[in-house]
């Protein structure tokens, strides 16, 4: 029972101190209380689950490129496939978390996606193998989900934060399966199987992960703070938003499109080097499986701390300079990442690589960090629209660069990496084209027209038919809550806050 | 930004370095003093389950002498070119360190002036593939200093097709099936459970 008086809310119920829309203000990481924490943990693990499997097969690569007679250019194409399939996964993704809820989304993609992974196990051909990590891939999306249930649960101060440590130790998996994999094989092998039964025998550690995590996510998260989707809706708590609507503000917002060429430069450049890394090591510097593994792993591995500092650098240069500080951060990792690629693909000695890889990989995961600390402010009626966007033009530039620079024999792999590197820096520079009036853009400060304030910006998401009816609520407390994106200069002035009449609970 | 360019540069020379210390012996600087012959069945060979006849002996046609610093003899099965298309990974370098024609050994043991045979079965984890066989001699230091093989300069004579296992069992590929079903399944049910609780008006 809830007791409302006035707009003021008892909140005896949240273990961490939360804001008028019951989201978290803290991010306590070693908790797992109900519902922030908790929905935290799942996501994370959940996502982590699927990036594992995407990227099971690449470090087994020359075992299974024996096995399935695959040749450069087999290999080229399963690794664009990987990836391309999650490109209009995000982008529903996002409009399922908008209409059903993350944790409906996110369980029913992994579980739909875990007999792919299961049938890997039984791949012939490069086509079959072609094909299994086309539709794993689309697990991918769980991403969008990842990012929208942190946004659901955590406030301004620390969304990028939980945004970054959610997504960042997620893309952990990537690094993990490079040394999990070979394990399991090596293992598998050990005991008595050929090498071609053992790495099938290994997909079913990712897979039966994958099945698991889906189940947590189903049997303990909730999507809101206040409880799930569907029965929020029955109480009227949730307006049940029009499909439509929510998909046509997400994409006529430029913003949107901007952030998803700058994250294809910075994420999709994180999933192709995924893709080609263990080979890379593997074949130019004649190194065992085993170790061309470690060394690609630690790629993935710099997940631990460099994209949650790319979102806690976000949100502390928010706390400062506001909006227009997470914007000029971002493009600044971001270019620097480009040119850290640039030096990986000249360096001719295995220690040079390493060292310059794994500088290279806090940059370029920083930014994707740094880019999901923008992505909340973007929209809120269509943040699951803006969050599927900007993902899947993560995935496009992954599709687009192993495409140009990684496919069959024309490029060498170091050729590709620099020339990669060159590309980064070019697609970073449209971030100087992102303006909010109520903030301002790298170059240009806020507006300073009276139409320019936090409540106007997202309430051109709602028409007056809709604002009549109330739907616009949440948004309006969001707009409140996002003041703080002035930064420090004007935190301390009070503006008025165009109050709303309580609604009937 | 003098600072960058210093690290830079001396990361590049470190590794020019780097380069230098590598081995130096080319597989064109060998000598071809070997005769090895490989026979088999007709038809595509089996891997695990066919074998290959592979004999090898000094080419008398040489003075003696010749193999005096042989200490070893390595018999491998080698990549046909036509296997090495767009597969950088079996790409064949003259810099013998680089090289990848040859990866899978047929047998390693003292080099012994007489000819010798040796009937090997193809392994499990040979790949589908055209190959031939290549014998390397080595000195003391393990460094290899003579070679033969039963194909011609050019790697178009003598060469023989492999056909490797699948690597599947039919346990597997139940156990693929099954477990895909169960997840499917379990989400549909999960599906039904919530709507039945839903149902219920629950609070």
């Amino acid at each position: 029972m809830e007791i409302s008086s006035n707009g003021a809310e008892t909140q005896p119920k949240f273990a961490l101190p939360v804001d008028s829309e019951h989201k978290a203000t803290e991010f306590r990481l070693f908790s797992a209380a109900a519902p922030h924490m908790r929905a935290f943990h799942l996501s994370w693990v959940s996502f982590f689950a699927c990036f594992v499997s995407t990227f099971a097969a690449p470090p087994l690569l020359p075992i299974i490129r024996d096995n399935l007679n695959l040749t450069a250019t087999d290999i080229g194409n399963a690794g664009i496939a990987s990836v391309s399939g999650a490109v209009f996964a995000r982008l529903a993704m996002g409009t399922a978390c908008d209409l059903f809820g993350p944790r409906l989304a996110s369980a029913s993609l992994i579980l739909l996606t875990a007999p792919v992974v299961f049938f890997t196990s039984i791949a012939s051909s490069p086509v079959s193998f072609l094909l299994v990590r086309f539709f794993t891939g689309f697990s991918l999306a769980t991403f969008v989900s990842t990012q929208f249930w942190m946004s659901s649960m955590f406030s301004a101060p620390v969304v990028g934060t939980a945004n970054g440590v959610a997504g960042g130790w997620g893309n952990l998996g990537g690094g993990a399966t490079q040394l999990i994999m070979p394990l399991v094989f090596g293992l598998i092998r050990d005991i008595g199987a050929v090498k071609f039964t053992a790495w099938r025998i290994a997909f079913f550690i990712p897979a039966l992960f994958q099945t698991l995590s889906a189940f947590a996510v189903l049997l303990f998260g909730q999507d809101l703070p206040d409880g799930n989707y569907k029965r929020l809706q029955k109480s009227g708590d949730k307006q049940k938003d029009k499909f439509s609507r929510v998909f046509y503000h997400g994409i006529t917002n430029y913003r949107g499109w901007i952030l998803a060429l700058t994250y294809g430069y910075c994420f999709g450049v994180e999933l192709t080097i995924d893709n080609i890394i263990a080979e890379y090591f593997y074949d130019r510097f004649n190194l065992k499986l085993h170790t061309a593994g470690i060394i690609a792993a630690s790629f993935g591995l710099a997940n631990i701390i460099s994209r949650p500092g790319g979102g806690i650098l976000s949100d502390a240069m928010g706390k400062r300079f506001g909006m227009r500080g997470r914007l000029w951060t971002l493009w600044t990792v971001q270019t620097l990442g480009g040119v850290f690629c640039i030096i990986l693909g000249q360096v001719n000695s295995l220690s040079a690589s390493v060292a310059v890889m794994i500088i290279f990989s806090f940059f370029v995961q920083a930014a994707c960090g740094l880019t999901f600390g923008v992505v909340p402010f973007v929209s809120r009626r269509s943040l699951g629209v803006i969050s599927g966007m900007t993902g899947g033009g993560g995935n496009v530039g992954a599709v687009v660069t192993q495409l140009i620079f990684f496919k069959g024999s024309r490029y060498s792999k170091e050729t590709g990496i620099t020339l990669m590197g060159i590309m980064i820096i070019c697609c970073s520079l449209p971030l100087f084209l992102i303006y909010f009036p109520q903030w301002g853009g790298m170059f240009c400060g806020p507006s300073s027209a009276k139409t320019a304030t936090e409540e106007d910006y997202y309430m051109s998401e709602w028409s007056s038919n809709e604002k009549d009816k109330g739907l616009h609520e949440a948004s309006l407390k969001f707009a409140d809550n996002s003041r703080r994106e002035r930064g420090r200069s004007v935190h301390s002035q009070t503006l008025p806050s165009n109050a709303t009449p309580p609604a009937d609970v | 930004m003098a600072a960058r360019v210093l690290v830079l540069s001396s990361i590049l020379t470190f590794s020019c370095f780097a380069e230098i210390c590598y081995g130096a012996v080319s597989f064109s600087s060998l000598e071809r003093t070997l005769v090895v012959t490989a026979s088999h069945r007709q038809g595509l060979l089996l891997a695990g389950e066919d074998k290959i006849t592979v004999a090898w002996g000094l080419n008398q046609s040489f003075p003696a002498g010749t193999d005096s610093t042989y200490r070893t003899i390595k018999v491998q099965l080698c990549y046909a070119p036509i296997s090495q298309v767009d597969r950088a990974w079996r790409k064949t370098e003259d810099h013998l360190s680089k090289d990848k024609t040859c990866q899978f050994k047929i047998v390693e043991k003292p080099y012994s002036n007489t000819n010798e045979t040796l009937e090997w079965t193809i392994e499990r984890d040979v790949p589908t593939a055209t190959f031939f066989v290549r014998a390397y001699a080595l000195d003391q230091h393990n460094n290899k200093v003579a070679y033969g093989q039963n194909t011609d300069a050019k790697k178009t004579t003598n060469l023989f097709d492999i056909q490797a296992i699948t690597g599947r069992h039919a346990s597997l590929d139940i156990a693929s099936v099954c477990f895909s079903a169960f997840s499917v399944v379990s989400l549909i049910g999960f599906f039904f459970a919530e709507k039945r609780k839903g149902g219920k008006g629950q609070q």
